[in-house]
């Protein structure tokens, strides 16, 4: 259904377990283990940050809204659980997802011009010839099984935002939580309001104007703040809350109420946390260098 | 239907060029195939199943701007018949190319993927092979076209009046689903709504469909006009850029119009884009609205002065029925359903009743914010007195409706793309077609 999300293509065909999504990969990775071996990647949280910036970087030229970009990084992941990334030119998947997003969130941008950034921000790695985006198109929707339709966090966000009573800026900071979402596999692993609570818990739990969430040494104590909330709505469902005195403790009751999965919020805040550690380490130069040798070696910008 | 009839394929290795498209294809298949063997460059997009290895192409149904359909049966035990909805690749010269997917076919790939309901037309899979999207669709032996059509030959004969309410109801059911999931289909017409042989209503084509829910853009800005003009609603015809649901409910009103008359009650003539492409008034289709519904008042439609054609409305002239400019839809109703009566047709209209006229003033109400919803329409009087709906709009009937016509002339799916001519079957009662370039 399009507007349901529990009846929706995205619920019953694209969430996963973490142990499936890791066999599915493995297996990827099992069918050509020639090309896995001789063209060393470095780990997917680092490709998708580094397709997160292309992504974002097509983006702006074109004038893509952030929605349609969160839709183009989905089909991306989506994609690449299906195909091994060695037998792709990573750019020229990344153009054609931006160039079918844009298409599926009503904002299209002509493929002549989608081809023309892609020159421009690639020159050496992607085609003049629109007809290869186009056959792109076709073998990214195949293995989507042309189900395009997403749902995302972002309405959800919307729609609890007056709940908690966000202020603008607890509200953007859940908002970038959410855009830095599609950089990890959460998008794959989780339903759309776990990942929209859990941006909005740690919003609270940050509170934006302390720290900045880029300071991996805050991030265990984050962490721990986190996961000191949500092990109180355990306390809550069983009557023992209080009347809410903050914003967090108003949200544990919320939860306490609902029939929410508190362990997937558990696990989607672990996942982030964890992610946002990594991103620290994060060398474009030697992402870019290891992508661009397997392109070229496999004569896939051709 | 020779595999050496078709173009030579451009996307796979340069090399092959001068290879046939059978050794082609089997040296791509076996870069797939074997691992060891996957050497230098990229591997052409091949589908993992193909058109003619899971069906058999019966016959040619019909064409459009879209491409063509196909009626086919599954080669290993798919129950049922099947509609193949074929798009027509942009050629370029004589090369097919890939030119990128239109946003329609997008649309409608993406929509049918996410929709299942009875009243709904059910996408069986889509393969996308050889440059071409193939739609395959359950099948259905009819549509309201056909049937109204039906009904006017040799002489004009009501459609009986369980029938009427059967599909109104199914035809709601369908539309209140596509609603409650904030699809809008802007393209309802008798020629869009499937029957089955089991009188299963099924709303089709949804190539004009989109969502409504948080729009990135407006509905207006896309696609400029939408709905065949016959079946648009006043709003839109008066330059609303604000679509909702109702725009489908008037659309209904009028098919439910065309079963009890079997002519389109509104059938003007549509205005063509002048040459700075701006949208005209469609005055005669408006006049021809106002001619049966009076000219719309604010006081039954408060936000009319709003409307950016607001002011051509006043060139128009009032129903010639009723000097005071009121509604003759009561009038025209009456008069429909008891025009047969006189023959002594047992099965006449007549049985419809006040709850009919009612039903049917309230799909055809001006403002759309006080149109029947789907859902209101559904639990509208007119359904919960007489006889039960039956889910089979044909039960009880002693006819039976002809095929659709199933023509031979074109019986290759994988090489035909022009179309040539527009429908095999039926004439489509000089219907305007209705289908905007994005």
């Amino acid at each position: 259904m399009a507007a349901n999300y529990w009846e929706s293509t995205q619920r019953r065909n694209w969430l996963y377990t973490r142990e499936q999504l890791d066999d599915l990969r493995k297996k990827l990775e099992e069918d050509d283990p020639t090309r896995v071996q001789l063209y060393p990647l470095p780990q997917l949280r680092y490709l998708s940050i580094y397709f997160n910036q292309q992504v974002a970087r097509l983006g702006k030229r074109l004038g893509v809204r952030q929605q349609a970009m969160a839709t183009a990084q989905l089909y991306i992941r989506r994609f690449y659980s299906k195909v091994e990334i060695r037998r792709t030119n990573p750019y020229l998947v990344i153009a054609t997802a931006v160039y079918l997003a844009s298409k599926m969130e009503e904002s299209p941008h002509h493929i002549r011009l989608v081809v023309s950034e892609g020159r421009t921000l690639w020159p050496d790695f992607f085609s003049s010839d629109t007809s290869k985006l186009g056959e792109c198109e076709f073998f990214i929707i195949s293995e989507m099984s042309s189900q395009m339709i997403v749902h995302h966090p972002y309405r959800t966000l919307t729609s609890l935002q007056s709940t908690f009573s966000l202020t603008q800026q607890e509200a953007s900071l859940a908002w970038s939580i959410i855009n830095d979402h599609y950089m990890t596999d959460l998008p794959l692993l989780a339903a759309p309001h776990t990942i929209a609570i859990m941006a909005i818990l740690l919003s609270l739990v940050l509170r934006p104007n302390q720290t900045g969430v880029q300071s991996a040494s805050s991030a265990g104590n984050i962490a721990s703040a986190a996961q000191a909330a949500l092990s109180s709505v355990g306390s809550s469902r069983s009557g023992q809350g209080g009347a809410p005195r903050t914003k967090l403790q108003r949200l544990v009751n919320w939860l306490a109420e609902s029939n929410i999965d508190i362990e997937a919020i558990v696990d989607c805040t672990q996942e982030i946390i964890s992610f946002y550690e990594v991103q620290e380490q994060f060398n474009e130069k030697l992402t870019r260098e290891q992508i661009n040798r397997f392109v070229k070696a496999c004569g896939l910008d051709k | 239907m020779s595999l050496a009839s078709n173009p030579p394929s451009s996307g796979g290795a340069p090399s092959s060029a001068s290879q046939s498209r059978q050794t082609l294809k089997r040296s791509v298949q076996q870069a797939f195939d074997d691992p060891s063997d996957r050497g230098t460059g990229p591997i052409g997009y091949q589908s993992k199943v193909r058109v003619i290895d899971r069906y058999k192409v019966i016959g040619f149904i019909s064409s459009g701007t879209y491409g063509r359909v196909y009626k086919a049966v599954g080669r290993h035990g798919q129950p049922g018949e099947f509609a193949i909805k074929k798009f027509k690749p942009d050629k370029e010269g004589e090369q097919i190319q890939y030119t990128g997917i239109s946003q329609s076919a997008i649309r409608e790939m993406a929509l049918c993927s996410e929709l299942s309901h009875m009243n709904v037309i059910r996408l069986c899979e889509i393969i996308l092979e050889d440059k071409c999207i193939f739609m395959v669709f359950e099948y259905a032996e009819h549509d309201l076209l056909q049937i109204i059509h039906h009904h006017t030959q040799p002489t004009r004969h009501p459609i009986p009046p369980a029938t009427v309410k059967s599909i109104m109801f199914q035809l709601l059911n369908g539309c209140q689903y596509l609603h409650a999931n904030w699809v809008l289909h802007r393209d309802l017409k008798p020629a869009n709504i499937m029957v089955t042989s089991g009188g299963e209503v099924k709303v089709g084509d949804l190539g004009l469909a989109r969502l409504f829910n948080k729009p990135l853009h407006s509905l207006f800005s896309g696609d400029k006009v939408v709905v065949t003009i016959w079946y648009r609603a006043p709003e839109l015809l008066l330059g609303s850029r604000h679509y909702t649901p109702a725009i489908d409910t008037w659309a209904i009103g009028c098919i439910f119009a065309e079963l009890l008359s079997l002519r389109p009650i509104f059938k003007g003539e549509e205005a063509k884009m002048d040459s700075k492409k701006t949208v005209p008034f469609q005055r005669n289709q408006m006049q021809k609205i106002v001619e049966i519904m009076g000219l719309p008042r604010k006081e039954q439609w408060p936000n009319l002065v709003n409307m950016p054609e607001y002011a051509q409305l006043q060139t128009l002239s009032g129903s010639s029925h009723n000097k005071n400019g009121g509604s003759s839809l009561e009038k025209w109703y009456y008069s429909t359903i008891n025009s047969h009566s006189a023959t002594s047709v047992p099965s006449s209209n007549a049985s419809l009743g006040l709850e009919g006229y009612k039903l049917l003033s309230g799909l055809l109400e001006y403002d759309p914010e006080r149109r029947l919803t789907t859902q209101q329409a559904l639990q509208h009087p007119f359904f919960s007195t007489g006889d039960k709906v039956s889910a089979n709009c044909f039960e009880g009937m002693k006819m039976e409706y002809p095929h659709r016509r199933v023509s031979q002339d074109d019986n290759d799916i994988r090489t035909s793309s022009l179309p040539g001519t527009k429908r095999s079957g039926l004439p489509d009662d000089s219907r305007p077609v209705k289908r905007m370039k994005e």
